[in-house]
């Protein structure tokens, strides 16, 4: 079970080097790859989740270093190989040292591919939907408009959470 | 079912904290958005609620079994609805051990499926074993939340102790008046040829010795020995015990007891048993394979229990113990309760045998060896060996056992030494 969570390590480490190709992030995307590595070895989540820090230190960084235009595209991808590698260490963990049934590990897949699909149609037409908004409208303190809006879609999501936990 | 988020929730929001954090303070639209499939991910996971649509049936491939024997654990699942993840565990007592499976399963299920989940665990040690009890845990996919219950479907195992087969058996001094194999030095209904002593009217036509009355031209018969059976008494000693499970002084005292029961009772000797300790028991003497079950079953409780009345418990009682009974007395004779109460049996004329599993390679086996265990090993066998002498001074034989060696080797010299003493 280490494959699917190796996959998004790679994804996780190497586009940020793609973005900006500098020791510094190299640096840091070793680092993030090793405790990454170390949590799917050890079938724990807190390291992979503090491999996860890391590798998003690394792309900011390597954000921070580049110029251009935004490359949402592999924002998007970034995001998702983020969530499959939580998800995939976590269900790796689960299943170890118990006897599996038939199909699991074959619908766990198909659900993965079928969610990586919809997320990323769903990031897709969320950044189509703020491109749209933000050629129409531009609204004065655009940073403190999205620290706000992160700040609401965190709360969102956790009274949304606790709703469903109720 | 009690439902909860998974700690992989709280992974999640962190990290999509620390990305909106970073994405604010770079300044980095593709920071927001590569947290976007995190949250899309959490909110997918508020929108559902895990329920129980799904029944689980439990069953063992034996009730009963001895030690060392292995029991196939049949679990099955049945969905009403389908189930993403489902994850059952059923927890295990120490004296049990999985030896082949898992007693955790893993499964995702299509409405109206059965799945079969087989495990197969070895009993280690003698016991009433409760299984049944399974822990059920209904993941959503992504493993973000959890509902968690726990399942009750009764199934007991019954786990008796392992009976050594015993050729050489310490010899009653007296046999009973019912049939058996011992053969006695009277003579009359049996098959052992005796004496041979002139016909008188009344015998039987068939005992006649045509060979000794065509010689001596009178008739004369064959006399037979009678085979008699015996009264045995295992009295267990439940006072104390020591060493680790399942290896203590208590679990040789049972599995020698289960051992004398099953060879005696195939030797159509009556067996009882006395269980000398907290709680006091006994099962009266009897013969054949129910008693055997009887015995058993009795063994099977037998624990070191604590009790306000062992301090009075001293002496058995008259009516437990049958006449010319052989006791064999098992105890590692530590609790001077247990020696006053054979003594007093000795007094009172019984057959008195004692068997004394040794505590001592049990605890040397339970404990770290070093030059202060060795040389307390060493004093405490020179301790049991004064108070086994001092035994033998007041007319007691107590055969040591190793419980490392077997049993029948330490039989086999006492049958030997006591063969010659026996009385019909």
């Amino acid at each position: 079970m280490w494959l699917p969570a190796a996959l998004p390590v790679v994804v996780l480490v190497g586009y940020p080097l793609l973005v900006a190709p500098t020791r510094a992030v190299l640096v840091i995307g070793v680092a993030a790859m090793v405790l990454c590595a170390l949590g799917i070895a050890v079938h724990s989540t807190p390291v992979v989740v503090a491999g996860g820090v890391l590798a998003l230190g690394e792309y900011a960084l390597a954000l921070w270093l580049s110029t251009g235009p935004p490359r949402l595209t592999g924002a998007v991808l970034f995001g998702i190989g983020l969530l499959l590698l939580l998800e995939t260490t976590d269900f790796a963990r689960r299943l170890r040292h118990a006897a599996i049934g038939p199909g699991v590990v074959a619908s766990q897949v198909r659900y993965w591919v079928v969610f990586v699909t919809l997320a990323g149609t769903a990031a897709f037409v969320l950044i189509g939907i703020a491109t749209v908004a933000s050629l129409i409208a531009r609204p004065p303190w655009a940073p403190a408009f999205a620290a706000a809006g992160a700040a609401v879609a965190l709360v969102a999501v956790a009274i949304a959470l606790r709703r469903a936990r109720g | 079912m009690t439902t909860r988020l998974t700690p992989l929730a709280l992974s999640v929001v962190t990290l999509a904290a620390w990305g909106l954090v970073l994405g604010v303070f770079s300044g980095r639209p593709e920071l927001v958005v590569a947290v976007a499939p995190l949250l899309l991910g959490l909110l997918r996971r508020a929108r559902a609620n895990p329920v129980r649509d799904w029944r689980i049936s439990h069953s063992l491939s034996v009730d009963r079994a001895v030690e060392g024997e292995r029991v196939v654990v049949t679990v099955t699942v049945n969905a009403e609805q389908p189930v993403p993840l489902l994850e059952l565990f059923e927890p295990l007592p120490p004296s049990l051990r999985v030896v082949a499976g898992s007693n955790r399963g893993v499964f995702t299920l299509v409405r109206g499926q059965e799945v079969q989940w087989r495990y197969e665990v070895e009993c280690g040690r003698r016991g009433r074993v409760s299984l049944g009890t399974v822990r059920a845990r209904l993941w959503d996919r992504a493993g973000l939340y959890a509902g968690e219950t726990s399942l009750h479907a009764p199934g007991q195992l019954r786990v008796y102790p392992r009976p050594i087969p015993l050729r050489r058996l310490p010899r009653p001094r007296r046999t009973q008046a019912s049939v058996g194999n011992y053969v006695s030095s009277s003579v009359g209904e049996g098959l052992e040829p005796g004496d041979i002593r002139e016909f008188v009217p009344g015998d039987r036509i068939r005992h006649v010795n045509w060979r000794a009355s065509l010689r001596f031209r009178r008739l004369f018969v064959t006399q037979y020995h009678q085979e008699r059976n015996a009264d045995v008494i295992l009295m267990l000693d439940t006072l104390v015990e020591v060493g680790a499970p399942p290896e203590t002084t208590l679990d040789a005292s049972i599995q020698a007891a289960a051992s004398l029961a099953g060879a005696y009772l195939a030797r159509k000797d009556r067996v009882g048993l006395i269980e000398y300790g907290g709680p006091f028991r006994w099962v009266r003497p009897g013969s054949g394979r129910a008693q055997y079950e009887r015995l058993l079953e009795a063994l099977l409780r037998a624990d070191v229990v604590f009790s306000y009345v062992r301090a009075n418990v001293a002496l058995v009682p008259r009516r437990v113990l049958p006449a010319q009974a052989l006791v064999i007395a098992i105890s590692p004779l530590l609790d001077a309760h247990f020696e006053k109460a054979v003594v007093d049996l000795a007094a009172r004329g019984f057959d008195l045998v004692i068997l004394s599993p040794s505590p001592i390679p049990l605890v040397q086996r339970s404990t770290r060896s070093s030059p202060s265990v060795d040389l307390a090993c060493r004093l405490w066998a020179l301790e049991r060996r004064a108070r086994a002498a001092a035994l033998h001074r007041l007319g007691l034989t107590i055969l040591e056992w190793d419980p490392r060696e077997p049993l029948e080797a330490t039989l086999a010299g006492f049958t030997r030494s006591r063969h010659r003493s026996v009385a019909g």
